[in-house]
């Protein structure tokens, strides 16, 4: 079984590629799927590879930027990539970013730090879970009184009061297909940003919810956009810490081969999938990093891997099967002269 | 193309200022690592070039680690779109159903 | 303008390349002897590349190699018998050091 290991040639580590390029391949579904980077995903896995943790997060930018890169461009073709919004909203995250970092650094010069970042990051992974799915089941009763709407029954509308806000300059965002104060993008992407700096996350898992549910984005434009900010911010953060030597290269490119298929499979899954399907699987993986972080807290890490990587698996699974069932219908279809789009 | 050109460089520019910070959000700090790849048992090759690169010069390697990505991200993808292609799925087009 | 564009980025890339091979460091292991702070070098008993169970880090060889390290990053400070990894350079006669590794203090398997 020679074969199956790889050399690495930095750390002088054998590991099993297989396994590599297993994790690149469910973290590309899942990050196409759901628009975002997925670090948390990532490093349970290369734990269990046995992979020098050293390398660990420099190695996963930059296959997510990577990885990113493919499934934006996919996104970009189904026009679920509102550019203008990406670069409006990049301008909040940045100052965002900055604003978090800087209260780590306060809370760290009092001795504060470890356990509050972590709760704070339970509490907020539990309000975006409970929106999730309090937008489901409103949602689910709005359709069944029959109140549908031109994109079908919707669940909360707090984007509706976000809207109402009219400090100029407005401005129009095509694809996304709304119209609000330039302020409104900027302050969520602050928010998030603040939020994102503070808990030392890419910010993915907070940005695509804030998308739909605060400025209105459509689900899909949603994921598209933020992927092509974790790009932006996945480039830029792995050459960074390769500076800092913590980065196995080829391990990057081994992941990287195995995330172009499951990008693909991940972002053409949306196509089939409706927005709120999309919405509660992400629901799920937000409870599931959830519980792991809990359970790393109380200094159960095994466990808090088993959470996660069975959360992966089965969502991985899942989103795999709505593409290829997706995917035949339409085949299916096409060949019967009655084309669906 | 000039108005193109000036469109890209005023993206660059934003970007240098965007990124730095981002880079926080992207992990958790870390110090600088020191480690030195072991190329005397490499055998020439692309691993013993990534080696040698790492041991002399980070700077180089990490823009080379970037380039790379980038491209690998690039070709891998149109490699993939084209196979995606080829299914003749229809790929450009997608009705937006919330529910 | 396309072919400018891929000739510009061919060339960019081959001088990435180029600049890479030209200069590869050396790489020596082994237990160190002295760290000698004032003058700034680093000796240590070079060990050959056969491992086995007893001899993890290599056979000793008997070499006893000197480095400078005035302009070397150095990971955790090394104390006689530490197993350390060294990339150097030939400097006239004298090897500079790049990077200094202690094997022995750095866990590569924790964050």
């Amino acid at each position: 079984m020679e074969w199956m290991y790889m050399h690495m040639p930095i750390s002088g580590v054998n590991i099993l590629w297989p396994g590599l390029v297993l994790i690149g391949f469910s973290v590309g579904v899942i990050g196409g799927f759901f628009g975002m980077g997925g670090a948390w995903m990532v490093t349970p896995g290369l734990n269990i590879l046995g992979f020098p943790m050293a390398f660990a997060i420099g190695t996963d930018i930059a296959h997510i930027a990577g990885k990113s890169m493919i499934s934006t461009v996919r996104h970009s073709k189904f026009g679920n990539v509102d550019y203008k919004l990406g670069i409006v909203m990049l301008i909040g995250t940045m100052i965002g970013i900055e604003i978090g970092a800087q209260i780590v650094m306060h809370l760290e010069r009092i001795g504060l730090v470890g356990s509050v970042v972590r709760w704070v990051y339970v509490v907020v992974l539990a309000l975006i879970a409970f929106m999730v799915f309090a937008d489901y089941f409103k949602a689910v009763n709005n359709k069944k009184r029959g109140d549908v709407g031109a994109h079908g029954a919707e669940g909360l509308t707090w984007y509706k009061t976000m809207h109402r806000i009219k400090i100029p300059p407005m401005m129009t965002f095509k694809e996304a297909g709304i119209t609000c104060s330039m302020w409104l993008p900027i302050m969520v992407s602050l928010f998030c940003g603040i939020l994102a700096g503070f808990l030392g996350i890419g910010g993915g898992l907070l940005r695509m919810p804030a998308l739909v549910y605060l400025i209105g984005c459509p689900t899909h434009i949603a994921v598209g956009t933020d992927l092509f900010e974790v790009m932006i911010s996945g480039l830029y953060g792995a050459f960074t810490y390769t500076l800092k030597g913590r980065i196995e290269i080829v391990a990057v490119f081994v992941m990287l081969t195995g995330a172009a298929i499951g990008a693909q499979i991940g972002t053409v899954a949306t196509k089939y999938a409706k927005g709120m399907g999309i919405k509660v699987a992400f629901g799920i993986a937000v409870i599931a990093c959830m519980v792991s972080i809990i359970l790393k807290q109380y200094k159960m890490a095994d466990l808090a891997a088993v959470v996660i990587l069975g959360a992966i698996s089965l969502i991985c699974i899942w989103i795999c099967k709505i593409m290829f069932v997706g995917a035949a219908h339409e085949l299916r279809m096409k060949k019967a002269g009655t084309p669906i789009d | 193309m000039r108005k193109r050109l000036a469109k890209l460089g005023g993206f660059i520019a934003l970007v240098q200022v965007v990124v730095p910070s981002m880079l926080l959000a992207a992990g958790p700090k870390a110090a600088d690592l020191v480690v030195v790849a072991d190329t005397r048992v490499l055998a020439p090759g692309l691993n013993r070039y990534f080696a040698d690169l790492y041991n002399t010069d980070i700077l180089v390697f990490a823009v080379w680690a970037v380039v790379l990505t980038a491209l690998m991200g690039s070709v891998l993808g149109v490699l993939m779109d084209k196979i995606m292609v080829s299914t003749g799925l229809n790929l450009s087009k997608r009705k937006i159903i919330e529910h | 303008m396309r072919k400018f564009t891929a000739i510009v980025a061919a060339t960019l890339l081959l001088g990435l390349l180029a600049a890479g091979s030209a200069f590869a460091a050396e790489v020596i292991q082994g237990k160190c002897l002295e760290l000698n702070k004032e003058a700034k070098t680093l000796s240590i008993e070079e060990y050959d590349i056969n491992f086995d169970k007893d001899f993890k880090f290599g056979h000793p060889t008997g070499i006893n190699t000197t480095v400078d390290i005035t302009t070397a990053k150095v990971g955790i400070e090394p104390v006689p018998g530490d197993i350390l990894r060294i990339s150097y350079v030939v400097n006239g006669d004298k090897k500079a050091a790049i990077k200094v590794m202690n094997i022995t203090k750095q866990n590569l398997m924790k964050k």
